[in-house]
């Protein structure tokens, strides 16, 4: 039984494990006078993130001292604040864990059987405690990716499926409203396009809550919904796609970040062209055509807004779209850096991979990444239930990303 | 501009009848699901069917919902007055942006042909410190103008002023001159659109005297009314070389000059400035050694 929870333990990323009921091997352990260990209880978190902390509380004091030097600037003092909640949160895990194996002596070496159950219950209270700060450590530990702070940007097309890729594509766009109102995040549709048959082609909506890039970017993605379609007289089930990018948001894309926006771009590396090139344009002309198309000739991105009836406003759209795929590929860039050292799993997500299935017969979605089943369709569509997935495929990420940091670390 | 095919017609129909009327004015279905987004977005439910009726007879969209953005200001748009265009609100925003990084932004402008007041305000509403007079010949555009500065909230002086006649000009100083003066020559005025002419919802529904108008205006600002306001800077919108070189040739001599194109390549405007002056930052709006699209 000690084996199984310790295996149990093992196998498991830490973060699952603090949802899990511990049990306890007070009875066997005693039987068998077998000794107890530490780690039977709890597996301490990785040794090179140690390593991290320590660097940390070495920084902590460099800032310290360059603050009581007169070192008030923003960054500074931001710097300051991040890496004490960071060093915080790790000495009271080093206290707990001290305390973990002052319970465990008591149970090792003691003989009476009062002290010894009353140190095992404190065990019991003290584990999860220990395993819940020690995830949130380790998460902090690890670098922070580029413009994880920002708010996002969501870009949705309808993939295969004809009509109903179209109504599912619109479908999402109601599922992230939902899931923005459900978190209060002030949002708003950038755009909405149809093609000429009066279908969805493409949405754009902008989620304006700092640190929502962070949190949806797992969306970005392939995907699936299997259903039988409202138009579907044979009632046959149809599978159909819709892919989603997401994107950090970088400029505001209004008339006040324009002229900033420009200055970003030199004019030979853009062209940006207006729907009605040719003609004198004026006073001769009062058309209220306002569409603008922007090319970033070095990466060839291109980007096309028309719902405004501003000139201005879509240039200014366009222009924020342009910076947030701009950004998307240099984080993506870092990444793919961060994960270069390990060949033998490659795991980016492709976009072209199907990330989720919807299955509204068995009213259920499928996130193929974690493996995740959500057995609430309506829910999952409404938004309530996001979160929920939303921590599971970070649990996923995080080890994944554990796994980096220490191949990384291998090779220096 | 695209021909009407029945086959366009016949597809607008099976998405949406309202849409056939609207092609007579668009041209293209992109847009015509356009304008009619913008149509039950803006006005009530009662007043659809009048709206696409009325912009089947070209009726300019900007008077049938009553407005048209401008930078950060929604400007108020009636018949007689006319629609301010994306190329001046361009510019005008761009010199927002040159007075403000320039930190020039305590000056007085005067805006000559001022129309729907679109260019003072937005200067106005992003600048609050400029001091603004707005002058025009027209009481409907006076009187439209002093609409539109209530409902920007706010405050400029409106003038009545014939910019052609050198009396009537204003003794006062001002730094820089804006205008958008009429400029279309009468005799491309009733030409096609495709030969240098005018868009037909332009001939019928615009101000005819917001429109035709040429050399006369150019000289007048350039010769008159630069040196009578003692400025240092003008932004002439104006859609024709000869115009250009009427405005540089009109200057006085130790003033600088250059072209600005719009964003769809076309002259747009001409800049000038005296040296030496505050106004040099204006230098910053000219872009004719740039590529243009
Ligand atoms: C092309 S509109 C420009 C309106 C506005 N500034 C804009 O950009 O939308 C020209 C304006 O000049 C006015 N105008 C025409 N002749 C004039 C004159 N002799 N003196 C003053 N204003 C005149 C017209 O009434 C009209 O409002």
């Amino acid at each position: 039984m000690i084996r199984l929870l310790s295996q149990l333990q093992k196998s498991r990323s830490p973060a699952r494990v603090t949802n899990l009921v511990v049990k306890m091997p007070q009875i066997i352990a005693h039987r068998y006078n077998a000794t107890v260990t530490v780690d039977q209880y709890f597996e301490p978190m990785h040794p090179l993130l140690l390593k991290r902390a320590e660097n940390l509380s070495n920084e902590f004091e460099d800032l310290e001292k360059q603050m009581s030097l007169g070192a008030f600037d923003q960054e500074t003092s931001i710097k300051f604040s991040n890496v004490s909640i960071v060093l915080d949160l790790y000495n009271s895990y080093v206290r707990d864990l001290e305390n973990l194996k002052g319970l465990v002596d008591i149970v090792n070496e003691e003989t009476d059987a009062e002290l010894i159950s009353e140190a095992e219950s404190e065990i019991e209270t003290l584990v999860p405690l220990l395993q819940a700060c020690s995830q949130n450590v380790q998460k902090r530990l690890l670098p922070v990716l580029k413009h994880s702070d920002k708010p996002a940007i969501l870009e949705l097309r309808p993939g295969v499926g004809g009509s109903e890729a179209a109504i599912f594509t619109k479908d999402l766009l109601n599922m992230y409203i939902a899931i923005a109102h459900f978190n209060r995040w002030p949002h708003t549709i950038v755009s909405e396009g149809e093609n000429s048959a009066g279908f969805m082609n493409e949405a754009i909506i902008s989620i304006d809550a700092p640190g929502a890039y962070n949190i949806l970017r797992h969306e970005s993605g392939v995907h699936r919904v299997q259903r039988v379609p409202a138009t579907e007289v044979k009632g046959r089930i149809h599978t159909s796609t819709a892919a989603v990018v997401v994107l950090p948001k970088i400029s505001e894309g209004t008339e006040q970040s324009l002229a900033d926006d420009e200055r970003q771009f030199s004019p030979s590396e853009i062209r940006i062209d207006t729907m009605r090139a040719g003609g004198k344009g004026g006073q001769h002309v009062n058309t209220t055509d306002s569409a603008v198309r922007i090319v970033h000739l070095p990466t060839g991105i291109t980007v096309m807004q028309q719902d405004e009836r501003s000139q201005p406003r879509n240039k200014a759209k366009a222009f924020s779209i342009l910076r947030a795929r701009l950004a998307q590929l240099e984080r993506e860039k870092e990444v793919a850096e961060q994960k270069k050292l390990r060949t033998d799993q490659v795991t980016t997500t492709d976009r072209s991979d199907k990330i989720r299935t919807y299955n509204y017969s068995q009213n259920r979605v499928t996130d193929h990444r974690c493996g995740h089943l959500i057995h609430d369709l309506p829910g999952f569509m409404a938004g309530t239930k996001f979160a929920e997935l939303v921590e599971r495929l970070e649990e996923t990420e995080f080890e994944d990303r554990l796994q980096n940091l220490i191949a990384q670390e291998n090779c220096k | 501009m695209a021909r009407l095919t029945l086959n366009l017609l016949r597809r607008a129909n099976a998405i949406n009848p309202q849409l056939v009327p609207l092609l007579k004015a668009t041209r293209s279905l992109q847009l015509a699901i356009a304008e009619l987004r913008w149509i039950k977005q803006e006005l009530p439910r009662s007043q659809w069917t009048d709206a696409i009726r009325k912009r089947a007879q070209l009726v300019p969209l900007q008077y049938i919902l009553g407005s048209q953005p401008f930078g950060s200001l929604d400007i108020l748009c009636s018949p007689g007055v006319l629609i301010p265009r994306w190329e001046t609100e361009e510019w005008c925003m761009k010199l927002v942006d040159v007075l403000r990084s320039a930190a020039v932004s305590d000056i007085s402008v005067l805006d000559a042909c001022t129309g729907s007041g679109c260019i003072p305000l937005l200067l106005k509403k992003e600048l609050p410190a400029l001091q603004v007079l707005a002058v025009d010949l027209s009481d409907k555009a006076l009187h439209l103008a002093l609409e539109n500065m209530r409902r920007a909230n706010v405050t400029i002086d409106v003038q009545k002023v014939d910019v052609l006649n050198y009396n009537a000009v204003p003794e006062q100083r001002f730094t820089l001159v804006t205008s958008n003066p009429p400029y279309i020559p009468a005799s491309d005025f009733d030409k096609p659109l495709l030969l240098n002419g005018v868009d037909a919802s332009v001939r019928l529904h615009e101000p005819r005297m917001a429109l035709v108008g040429h050399l006369e205006f150019y000289r007048a600002l350039a010769r008159d009314i630069v040196p009578a306001c003692h400025s240092e800077g003008v932004v002439l919108e104006l859609g024709y070389e000869d115009q250009y070189l009427e405005t540089i040739a009109n200057l006085p001599l130790n003033w600088s000059h250059g072209r600005y194109f719009d964003l769809a390549g076309n002259l747009r405007c001409a800049i000038a400035w005296k040296n030496g002056s505050s106004m040099e930052c204006l230098g910053r709006l000219v872009n004719e050694n740039q590529s243009h699209p």
